[in-house]
């Protein structure tokens, strides 16, 4: 399948986003959105609505699920949380980055000498 | 894998879901919001600030809404059902331009829909039989004497059919008619003479009861017969224990052994054949099976599994060879010619056929670019609004959608009531068409031909629906949202693409003209050739004698004298002769002759003439002018010597610079063949194959000396149809009650039929250039009218310094003018082109024809001067004061 820019950027976050979930356990919005600044240590300053296209898209896929709950300060949010099927995906997608990232950081290395 | 279905299916199932959805997101953004501003705040901001930067952070909210709205449901739908309720909105607020562009579009839908369900039929459809891509029509031909296309005698049949590897079954057929008594009127039935193996090529079972074996084709054979499911049940009562009785045909019983279910019919034929019989039991034809001359039967066959037709003519090609140097007196000179079924069912009916359609589709084409025009005035108009949805954020993409649903509303509609216009269409169609239209029957609007109607209006709608589109959605925003209406604004791009699709109407509109114009002029051109006989008050019957009762030419000889003797002895109708062929009704019978005391013909030299027996009365019941020597007279009887009369053109050809009388020729129709004949006179010249035929060399003989087993009564009275009608029916009927009297009818009416096909391609050209005519005149009309109403104040301003309003009247009509030019110089070569691809349709006329040319573009000119000079009086009419407060 052919993909463009904007579809790779798109599968990025939602990898990062699945993979908060599954380090994290149930988290809403706003947190899963902190949790990647955080974690970029603010390198990735994300615009923090972009995160609810990638929420849509996986729970039409069933990789996560929300369900309503009370925040920390007792707001009520949406908590979002991995499936089962969801982790699967995880999985083949950690590998795929992994081996697509070794092969690319080869090719630059390649790159470099050359 | 399939992830894309779950997640469809997940976004149908929020898209059903109720609204709650979106109030959902609104909470869980508010409170991410919230959570933000909390933040913000715990890191020292002041509340204000705090708030303002969360929501820096988070996005547009609107935006973010309307993604999520995007991305859960199914927009596409959304919408489309959103764009087609707007659509409806705006064409119900614009009832007259809606009611023209849908009715517009479904005359032209309708009109294409109806002609190609003929099309369909008639080129496309598959035969009805298995395989039918194996069918082939075996030919034979003779090039030395120009005969593209011949029937076969049966001895060449049946070396044919034992010689070939390529055809898994050969067989032939042919048709007339025998009649059917003891059932109750003596009725003719159309009868298919065939070989057994007839109802193998087609590989058809039958209703009940069997087909014909090998058996029922050899000599001797006990006569059997398959009647049609139609006849059964017709005629026949539906007789249950009909297998295995008998039938009385041409008074001779045959054993029914079999009923061929009512859908089928054999292949070259429109009328629904009623019975079968073997070749064997034909009492015409079954007496010529032992001649190998003659090209009387006609061929087809099933081609073997994986063998082409190249391979099969290969070796047929030898077969005729080996034929052709065995038996050369029959076969020196032929070959045989291999045609698929289907093509040669079709025949030359194809080239009118294709015309009609591409005929209609210009309309269509016409109508299009009339609605684009239409579209592209009210996009005009419509620029304030389409600048507003612009301002407020709606894409290009966005745009041309939402105008391209309007046009898709109109389509659709267009296409509905063009539909429902086909079916009405295509009754009509069929009650107008010729009845020899091969595959008459098989038209009808079916699902094939629905799926036309539906992708022509899908194609139309964007055809017309993109430009205008496209021109929309590029218009300037900020120059539209000032000028309020746009009424003056309308871009130099946008009029220009108005006047080129009008100047494109003309030249359309023109091909169409010329092209009716001419056929219009071969129709009358056809219609006005003298047959070279007199066919006013001329009536015609036919009386054809069962073979078995009236089994000898005495008995044929007998039988006209006394019919000739009574029919002329009734008031009024004492001119009254026999002939058979008559013309233009039977068309010719072609045959050989050589001229007694000069060599037989040398190779490519062809000695063959168009024969006619006919009594004494003939030429002058059929006012045949007598240019030299005598006709035939009552003295010419069958014991006296052979006489017979030739036409002027036989003279001509075969005997230049001589005088003929007293010549003699050797010719003959079985079984009067073989026979010396001197020719006693030379009659004018008759077109006996059809009005568009130049006349060929023509032989006559009197009835007395070749007789058939029936006869066509031609009758020079004036009484009425009926009152000749009846009376020949009554003496008919006094000589034997058991004979049908078929085929009565007055002789100008017959000869109105012969060129059915052509008046009703000519009808429907004209029909559709009229349609072109109409619809090119308003799109002139549209152009001009709307240019007026943009130029009120320019208009207004010239008067009032001073302009006359004759003046103004000629600045419109010259708007006018250059536009009809432009089209009229565009469509001359491609009328010219057009009219050259229907050369071959045309009589009398030639495809460059100035006078149609120069007539039609005059009446193009004239038309649309009309159409412009309507608008061109309002524009004088402008009151300057009115004029310059417009803006």
């Amino acid at each position: 399948m052919a993909a463009d820019k904007s579809d790779i950027l798109q599968g990025t976050l939602d990898l990062m986003v699945l993979k908060t979930l599954d380090a994290m356990g149930p988290l809403h919005g706003y947190g899963i959105a902190r949790r990647i600044e955080q974690i970029s240590e603010e390198a990735l300053q994300i615009n923090q609505g972009t995160i609810y296209a990638s929420l849509v898209r996986l729970t039409h896929k069933r990789w996560i699920s929300g369900d309503w709950g009370t925040s920390d300060n007792n707001r009520k949010a949406k908590f979002y949380s991995i499936t089962k099927s969801g982790r699967k995906q995880l999985n083949t997608e950690e590998q795929n980055w992994e081996r697509i990232s070794t092969v690319i950081g080869r090719v630059l290395r390649l790159a470099d000498r050359g | 894998m399939f992830a894309w279905i779950t997640t469809l299916a997940s976004r149908t199932r929020t898209w059903l879901s109720p609204r709650g959805v979106d109030q959902d997101f609104a909470t869980e953004l508010d409170s991410h919001l919230d959570m933000l501003t909390d933040e913000n705040v715990r890191r020292g901001m002041p509340p204000e600030e705090a708030r303002r930067a969360a929501r820096i952070k988070l996005g547009g909210v609107t935006q973010l809404k309307e993604t999520n709205r995007e991305l859960r449901g199914l927009p596409f739908i959304e919408t489309f059902f959103h764009d087609a309720r707007y659509a409806l909105r705006m064409l119900r607020k614009n009832p007259g331009f809606t009611a023209v562009a849908v009715l517009t579009l479904a005359l032209g839908i309708g009109a294409n829909t109806a002609i190609f369900s003929v099309v369909y039929a008639v080129l496309l459809k598959p035969l009805p039989y298995a395989n039918p891509n194996q069918l082939v029509s075996a030919f034979a031909a003779n090039t030395q004497e120009g005969v593209p296309e011949d029937g076969t005698s049966y001895p060449n049949f049946e070396e044919w059919r034992a010689q070939n590897h390529v055809f898994s079954e050969l067989a032939t057929i042919n048709f007339h008619q025998l009649t059917l008594t003891g059932r109750s009127e003596p009725s003719e039935v159309d009868t298919s003479v065939v070989t057994p193996e007839h109802f193998a090529v087609l590989d058809v079972k039958p209703l009940q009861g069997r087909v014909f074996f090998p058996e029922d084709g050899k000599r001797g054979a006990p006569p059997v017969v398959i009647v049609s499911e139609n006849l059964w049940r017709g005629t026949l009562g539906a007789d249950p224990k009909i297998l295995g009785s008998s039938i009385i045909l041409d008074k001779r019983p045959f054993t029914v052994v079999g009923i061929m279910p009512a859908n089928f019919r054999s292949p070259f034929i429109n009328s629904k054949p009623e019975v079968w019989i073997p070749l064997v039991q034909d009492p015409l034809f079954g007496s010529w099976m032992a001649r190998r001359g003659g090209h009387w039967l006609a061929v087809f066959g099933r081609l073997k599994p994986g063998v082409s037709i190249a391979q099969a003519q290969a070796e047929m090609d030898a077969i005729c060879d080996r034929l052709a140097s065995e038996y050369p007196a029959e076969n020196k000179g032929w070959t045989v010619r291999l045609v698929p079924m289907q093509k040669e069912i079709v025949g030359d009916v194809r080239t009118a056929l294709l015309v009609l359609l591409g005929a209609v589709g210009l309309v269509l084409l016409i109508a299009c670019a009339n609605i684009a025009n239409l579209l592209l005035t009210r996009a005009t108009s419509r620029s304030k609004e389409i600048a507003v949805r612009v301002a407020l954020g709606a894409g290009r993409s966005r745009i041309i959608r939402q105008l391209l649903s309007e046009t898709a509303v109109l389509g659709l509609f267009g296409g509905i009531i063009g539909i429902a216009l086909a079916y009405a269409g295509v009754r009509v169609l069929s009650s107008l068409m010729a009845e020899d239209l091969p595959r008459l029957n098989a038209i009808r609007v079916d699902n094939a031909v629905l799926a036309f109607a539906l992708v022509l209006s899908a194609f139309a709608s964007v055809a017309f629906g993109l430009v205008p589109a496209l021109f929309a959605s590029k218009s300037n925003i900020q120059a539209n949202l000032r000028e309020g209406g746009g009424r003056s604004g309308e871009s130099g791009n946008r009029r220009r693409v108005r006047s080129v699709l009008a100047a494109l109407e003309i030249a359309l509109a023109m091909v169409l003209l010329v092209a009716a114009g001419l056929l219009l002029r071969s129709f009358s051109k056809l219609t006005a050739v003298s047959p070279g006989f007199n066919a006013e008050h001329l009536v015609k019957a036919e009386i054809s004698l069962p073979q078995f009762q009236y089994s000898t030419p005495q008995q044929w000889i007998a039988f006209s004298d006394k019919l000739l003797a009574r029919v002329q002895a009734q008031p009024g109708m004492k001119d009254t002769a026999v002939a058979i062929p008559l013309p233009i009704v039977n068309g010719k019978i072609n045959l050989a002759f050589d001229i007694v005391g000069t060599p037989p013909a040398s190779e490519g030299e062809s000695r063959l003439a168009d024969y006619a027996s006919v009594s004494p009365e003939y030429l002058r019941v059929m006012r045949i002018p007598l240019l030299a020597g005598r006709f035939f007279t009552q003295q010419d009887i069958f014991s006296a010597s052979r006489v017979s009369v030739i036409s002027k053109t036989f003279a001509q050809r075969y005997f230049p610079n001589q005088d003929p009388i007293g010549k003699r020729l050797n010719f003959g129709f079985p079984p009067n063949g073989d026979a010396d004949r001197e020719i006693v006179g030379i009659v004018g010249d008759v077109r006996d194959v059809s009005l568009g035929e130049a006349p060929g060399p023509m032989m006559y003989v009197p009835n007395a000396q070749a007789p058939f087993w029936g006869a066509n009564l031609v009758v020079k009275s004036t009484l009425s149809t009926d009152a000749v009608a009846a009376a020949i029916r009554q003496e008919v009927q006094k000589i034997d009650k058991d004979l049908p009297i078929t085929e009565v009818g007055n002789m100008p009416d017959f000869i109105d039929a012969s060129v059915s096909q052509q008046r009703f391609r000519t009808f429907l050209l004209g029909l559709f250039a009229a349609m072109a005519l109409i619809l090119a005149a308003t799109g002139i009309f549209g152009v001009i009218a709307y240019s007026v109403a943009c130029r009120t104040n320019e208009i207004g301003i010239r008067v009032a310094l001073g302009a006359s309003r004759s003046a103004i009247l000629r600045m419109i009509l010259r708007e006018t003018l250059l536009l009809t030019l432009a089209g009229l110089l565009v469509g001359i070569p491609c009328a010219l082109a057009a009219s050259h691809l229907i050369g071959h349709l045309l009589f009398g006329v030639s495809a460059n024809d100035p006078l149609t040319l120069a007539t039609v573009a005059f009446i193009l000119a004239a038309v649309a001067t009309l159409a412009g000079y309507i608008p061109a009086r309002r524009a004088m009419q402008v009151d300057p004061m009115l004029a310059l407060r417009h803006e």
